[in-house]
């Protein structure tokens, strides 16, 4: 079990820049999470950290060691691809074995032993049926948990999973979550884990890192990413609906500060929230304009004014889920999400209806703009 | 507009492989209907079939009671989107949308106004001049419902149309189509194997699975009175909970624990036949109460095994103190107890939301 660290890492393919001068240290045991959208550099960082693909520049510690120049397997990684990459003419029992009866590992396991093992990680993954059978007699679904249990049978220095669940059926990648959850937990091994879904992400990391082009955008717990993204690229990216972003401008009148989004609405900022929005604020158009993030859970609706600082807008749509409903609201370039939990209150909301609505004031953040948001 | 009736109909493959077993279902006018079920289940069987794109084996298919099945697609009068949105790339989107009014030999004038309506709607006016492959998938998803839509057809089916897009703006994407639904007032039929788009978008839902009708219902009706424990769990994310118990009376079941029986109640009664014997007690993950401390409510106790961040709730996996020592998960929304690993945990069950269900999976409560 390793420490895994960045020092200044480029990487161009060709004369296209792929990682950034990317520093960052992974803890000896996390299970760190790189969470980005397509082309952001994600895998690439997985590669290098294997040694299947060289860095262009800047250097990669295991511990105090830099690995540049070590092969694959004198760095002793344990791998499972988006892929599976598995050998078809071995059966699944030899395809999760080939990695104990690699020379190199000297694990020397009696047939007992190895079987011991083999049959632990299959069960464990729910898989001990399919032991027997061929690559080609898989589901895309089972082959992806073999290419995970072949990953996970041995003990290396580090685990990198690419994408492993990401071909399983709903239900079943929640369960393979919990049980990847279960699996770090009790073997307290350094694991990086790369993904493109944030709930995964947020559901089995001690840190997790936010990519985009190459260079992150934040380091932190899951709790920090979701409660307070420092950028609104992250905010985007992580929550469902999105963070809300709205675009508005900053106002100064008889001493107080207005936050004006276009027609919409108008709110007061208290002194705090003032000096937020003035730190993250720019000017287009010869205006200060600012960026107003806010989670659609932190947005109250009700269908009478609840507070001084209530505003009305026209409701776009309502969607019923099982145990919350979202009411959306059009923007002049962007859709605005409140969810609420009192779903029989607007039981019989139709489009255009008037709603009530009141900013959690706690749970504003203010943002410079780092991306173009529009309606989809 | 138009009211949709399968009465008895059967896909029957060659080699005597059923596709859809005897299926009957009504969708009425102006419904938002989902068809939901894993793959395999029979959805896309049904569609073909309702769309005349594929021969009816057996029963009958209407609409507003006219058998249709002789008809072909075209006479259907139906609009069909694919999630592949199958766009005239060497078109512009203006040219997309006219295209099926074109080939009916509409007149430009009429055509120009049927287009510009429709692209008024779906809030496509700016990009009219545009080529598909210049557009983002929710642009092209619109595009490719505009041209559906722009038919005035009696029936718009949609096949899986979001399952490729983009996490960030699928609630945007889902929110549209509901919206165009509310304006246009389409009798709509969705194919999805994903519960929560069908859950979100949907005023009934027709859950298929082994070629079967397992239960057609309001989503509240299909979430809280499942009829089998396949409803019961492929609805809800995560899905419902089963620990062993066994019935004692009309209205008492109890699970054995290492201390003793532990009674959990449920409103409503079970059959005296089943009085005696073993059965499955499904209670939803979102539907439990967590608290640190026994209540006077609490059911069971567990231990905190693992705890998983979802943003706006925490995602539980207890370990019961019940003989079979089963897993169950508890959604604890944000706000609430942070619970940790290792942590004792107390369960309350609402007696309204606790199921029963026997040994062929039925669920047995009469409320």
């Amino acid at each position: 079990m390793v420490q895994v660290r960045f020092e200044n890492v480029v990487k161009y393919y060709g004369r296209k820049l792929a990682i950034n001068d990317l520093s960052f240290t992974v803890k000896e045991g996390d299970f760190f999470s790189i969470l980005g959208p397509t082309g952001a550099g994600k895998s690439t960082i997985l590669k290098m950290i294997a040694g299947i693909e060289p860095v262009s520049s800047g250097k990669i510690y295991f511990n105090d060691i830099v690995v540049n120049n070590l092969s694959p397997h004198e760095r002793n990684v344990s791998m499972a691809f988006e892929t599976y990459n598995l050998y078809s003419h071995f059966t699944v029992y030899e395809n999760i074995a080939f990695p104990l009866r690699a020379p190199k590992w000297k694990l020397n396991l009696t047939r007992d032993e190895e079987r011991k093992r083999v049959t632990e990680i299959a069960s464990f993954l729910g898989i001990d049926k399919l032991l027997e059978r061929r690559p080609q007699a898989l589901s895309g679904g089972q082959k992806q948990r073999v290419s995970l249990a072949r990953a996970l049978v041995r003990k290396p220095q580090v685990y990198l999973l690419d994408e492993p669940i990401a071909h399983l059926d709903a239900k079943l990648k929640f369960s393979t979550q919990t049980l990847l959850r279960e699996f770090a937990v009790n073997y307290g091994s350094t694991i990086i884990y790369v993904t493109h879904d944030y709930r995964e992400a947020l559901a089995l990391s001690d840190n997790m890192m936010v990519l985009r082009k190459g260079k992150f955008d934040q380091i932190g717990t899951p709790e920090e990413i979701y409660y307070s993204p420092k950028v609104d690229f992250v905010g985007r990216l992580v929550g469902e609906p999105p963070m809300n972003m709205i675009d508005g401008e900053l106002i100064q009148q008889d001493g107080k500060t207005f936050f004006k989004a276009g027609n919409s609405f108008t709110i007061e900022l208290d002194k705090k929230l003032a000096e937020s929005a003035g730190k993250n604020s720019f000017k287009a158009d010869g205006k200060t304009n600012t960026r107003l993030g806010i989670r659609c859970e932190d947005i109250r609706p009700s269908m009478k004014k609840a507070s001084k600082n209530s505003f009305q807008l026209p409701v776009y749509v309502i969607v019923h889920e099982a145990e919350s409903s979202v009411i959306s609201f059009e923007l002049e370039n962007t859709f605005m999400h409140a969810r609420t939990s009192e779903s029989d209150v607007f039981r019989n909301l139709k489009g255009s209806d008037m709603v009530w609505l009141d900013f959690n004031t706690e749970r504003m953040l203010f943002y410079v703009k780092t991306m173009e948001i529009s309606k989809a | 507009m138009s009211r949709v009736d399968c009465n008895n109909v059967w896909k029957i493959y060659t080699g005597n492989v059923i596709g859809v077993k005897d299926l009957t279902f009504t969708c009425n006018d102006e419904e938002f209907l989902a068809i939901l079920g894993p793959s395999g289940g029979g959805k896309s069987s049904t569609l073909r079939m309702l769309a005349g794109l594929e021969e009816i084996s057996k029963g009958e298919v209407m609409f507003d009671g006219n058998v249709v099945n002789q008809m072909g697609p075209t006479e259907r009068n139906i609009a069909l989107a694919f999630e592949s949105y199958a766009l005239y790339y060497r078109m512009n989107v203006y040219e997309n949308i006219a295209f099926p009014l074109r080939a009916r030999g509409m007149k430009n004038a009429d055509v120009d106004k049927n287009v510009k309506d429709m692209a008024e709607a779906l809030n496509l006016t700016t990009i009219l001049k545009k080529k598909p492959a210049e557009l983002a998938g929710g642009h092209q998803q619109r595009v490719s419902l505009a041209r559906a839509l722009v038919r005035k057809p009696n029936l718009t089916l949609l096949d899986e149309p979001l399952s490729h897009m983009d996490q960030r703006i699928r609630a945007e994407i889902r929110a549209q189509i509901r919206r165009i639904h509310e304006e246009f007032g389409n009798t709509t039929i969705y194919v999805t194997h994903d519960q929560a788009e069908a859950i979100s978008l949907c005023d009934r839902i027709l859950i298929l699975y082994n070629a079967e009708k397992q239960q057609i219902g309001t989503v509240d009706e299909i979430y809280n009175k499942p009829v089998n424990k396949f409803v019961a769990y492929f609805v809800g994310q995560p899905g419902m909970n089963f620990i062993k118990g066994k019935i004692e009376a009309h209205n008492r079941v109890y699970v054995n624990s290492g201390d003793g029986k532990k009674v959990v109640n449920f409103n409503g009664e079970v059959d005296s036949k089943y009085i005696g014997t073993e059965a499955l007690i499904g209670v939803r993950p979102q539907q439990i109460k967590a608290t640190v401390n026994k209540e006077t409510t609490s059911v069971l106790a567990g231990d905190v095994k693992i705890v998983e961040f979802q943003g706006d709730n925490d995602v539980l996996t207890v370990e019961l103190g019940d003989t079979g020592k089963t897993n169950i998960q508890v959604v604890v929304p944000a706000g609430g107890i942070r619970f940790k690993r290792g942590d004792r945990c107390w369960l309350e069950f609402d007696p309204n939301f606790v199921h029963l269900f026997d040994n062929d999976e039925k669920s047995i409560i009469r409320r």
